[in-house]
């Protein structure tokens, strides 16, 4: 077994059960209040290379690179009335498993590594979108709760099959 | 999507359309449909002039990329002499693909079938059993990959599949002048800041190349929210004022968003406007001082644009330059490239700078970027649906507008910035191919 207790383990994974569906049930207030201010979320561009190069995950190019001030302002952007990438809504649902924790820093920061499937539908179409990702985020125990410090989130594909990505992940 | 009868049935609907054109006229079928998509490939990808690579991804011996013109598989690659090289991915022996990755690094390309062996210049040196089972009857030299013209511009690397026709320079035809807006940021150049972002849409690759032609008449609608938020010191009325320049008869065009009391080169550290201005002549720091928004397009589907922008609204912003290319990947259907290109001389933090500013804005999940393909996807669909396929849509805005006397800049230079005409000229030419007047 790892070396974070059980409750430990049982408490992040809630926590980011709760972080997703503040994504799923578009409550975006609600979501950047589960992060810290010094949140980093980043999303690096992945390409596809032979076997043995030395990355396969950009070190430079980022589909996200954010903190709590772009945060904000992404999320101000959806309470407008002309994020019209959002309108109407995606509907998304994020699939969380493999919750894996194991000490951060400090006594009170754990590196949490977890899948995220995402399944997402907009409209009226019937064909949705499904993103397999896998992340490794920093998940931080705070008076007020737990707390999300760091996401790093990857797409398994290097050729994105959505025409924008509007959501989070 | 019903198809034309045949192919006098698409050679009379081209000759519509360009008649249509000097009217102010533009079929929405253009925009989605199977015949059209098939000629652009035979007439227009197979002899335009199409963007490949920058150079900055590919800066060592042995470097490549794969890339597309067309439905061509391409390795763009650097050999062993710094020379760059564009190739057809595919082994002449039985047409396996050589190269299965986006990058990387290799002196010889070996197919995984029978293992024929090239440089990376697409030279053949190797045949498996080449004495016993060939006695002396295959000639390497007859058999090297398939070769594409391939020429640059301030690193830009183009290709072209016709191996006759003009030069990239008779092609660019003075819009060389608009493009060092985006490259000339300082004497080294720009360099690529990292792999692209890479993603596919149901869009049609006309209406992206459209829009950054110079679409100004769009942002104050599309992209309302930035003037909601407060990142915009202007109103959609002041936001239209500028020129937009287009080359007759190329098919080039570029807005230029002239923002009223704005500072010259806002955005930009000192040293890379003194890099600028060393590297430009002083017609193009004239004009280019006085832009804040400059959105082209590289006729067929190459286009650029540079804003200042920030990360909260209300700071002044820095200026962040975009690159993207359209490629076609089936009727109503594209594969989208979009880089940063930073200043290679500026400060690393800058360059940092410039491409958060990027990606917050114009990567795949940038805020402007997200409500254009929005937009374009619901134009793609409309355009294939029954009715709409008969349809026109008006492109008389400025069928008026006389040139601008004593610019500075080539080409056709009218204003407002918003103004239908660069459309018009990039319609006409890419209506020359698909007539095979091209």
């Amino acid at each position: 077994m790892g070396a974070v207790d059980c409750d430990t383990v049982a408490a992040v994974t809630e926590f980011l059960y709760r972080e997703a569906l503040a994504l799923d049930e578009r409550r975006f207030r609600d979501w950047l209040a589960l992060l810290t201010d010094d949140i980093r979320y980043e999303v690096p561009v992945r390409v596809t290379r032979e076997s043995l190069a030395d990355w396969e995950l950009s070190p430079t190019s980022r589909i996200f690179d954010d903190d709590r001030d772009t945060l904000e302002v992404r999320i101000q952007r959806l309470e407008t009335d002309f994020s019209w990438a959002e309108q109407p809504p995606s509907r998304t649902r994020h699939f969380v498993t493999n919750v894996l924790a194991d000490p951060g820093e400090g006594p009170d920061e754990f590196r949490v590594s977890s899948n995220c499937f995402i399944y997402r539908s907009r409209g009226d179409d019937p064909t949705p979108s499904f993103y397999s990702v896998a992340r490794k985020d920093v998940v931080r125990r705070t008076a007020d709760g737990w707390r999300l410090a760091r996401r790093w989130a990857v797409f398994d594909q290097s050729l994105i099959n959505a025409h924008n990505l509007s959501i989070f992940v | 999507m019903t198809a034309f009868n045949d192919a006098t049935g698409l050679a009379d609907w081209v000759s519509r359309t360009r008649a249509g054109l000097t009217e102010g006229r533009f079929p929405a079928r253009a925009f989605n449909d199977v015949d059209v998509h098939a000629l652009e490939q035979e007439r227009l990808f197979a002899k335009a002039w199409c963007f490949l690579a920058h150079e900055s991804e590919i800066p060592s011996p042995g470097d490549y990329v794969t890339r597309k013109i067309g439905n061509n598989n391409l390795i763009v690659a650097r050999d062993e002499h710094g020379v760059i090289h564009a190739n057809l991915n595919m082994c002449r022996h039985r047409g396996n693909v050589m190269c299965k990755s986006e990058m990387g690094n290799a002196s010889h390309f070996r197919c995984s079938y029978h293992g024929w062996t090239y440089k990376n210049s697409g030279e053949l040196v190797g045949v498996p059993y080449m004495k016993e089972g060939y006695e002396g009857r295959l000639k390497r030299k007859d058999w090297g990959l398939v070769a594409v013209r391939v020429d640059t511009y301030e690193g830009l690397v183009f290709g072209c599949l016709d191996p006759e026709g003009p030069s990239l320079a008779e092609y660019l035809g003075g819009f060389q002048f608009y493009l060092d807006l985006y490259l000339k940021h300082g004497l080294g150049g720009v360099e690529v800041h990292g792999p692209p972002d890479h993603w596919v849409a149901d869009t049609d690759w006309k209406i992206c190349a459209e829009n950054f032609a110079g679409d100004g008449y769009h942002t104050p609608v599309a992209h309302q929210w930035g003037f909601h938020l407060g990142y915009f010191p202007s109103s959609g009325t002041t936001h239209s004022q500028g020129w937009a320049a287009s080359i007759p008869g190329k098919g080039h065009g570029i807005g230029l968003g002239h923002g009223p009391g704005y500072p010259a080169f806002s955005g930009f550290p000192d040293q890379v406007v003194a890099g600028m201005k060393e590297a430009m002549s002083p017609e193009q720091v004239a004009v280019f001082s006085q832009i804040r928004t400059a959105v082209g397009t590289v006729f067929p589907n190459l286009s650029f644009l540079m804003q200042p922008f920030s990360l909260v609204p209300g700071d002044p912003g820095v200026r962040f330059v975009t690159m993207r290319l359209y490629h076609p990947a089936g009727p109503g259907r594209m594969e989208m490239y979009s880089w940063c290109l930073v200043p290679k001389d500026a400060p690393e933090d800058y360059k940092a700078e410039a491409y958060r500013a990027y990606t917050l804005a114009f990567g795949q999940a940038g805020t402007f970027e997200q409500d254009d393909f929005e937009n374009w996807t619901k134009v793609t669909a409309s355009a294939g649906s029954g009715l709409v396929r008969d349809l026109d849509f008006p492109y008389i805005m400025g069928m008026e507008s006389e040139p601008v006397p004593e610019f500075p800049g080539p080409g056709h230079v009218v204003r407002p910035y918003v103004n239908d005409t660069n459309f018009r000229n990039m319609w006409s030419r890419w209506g020359d191919y698909l007539a095979g007047e091209a």
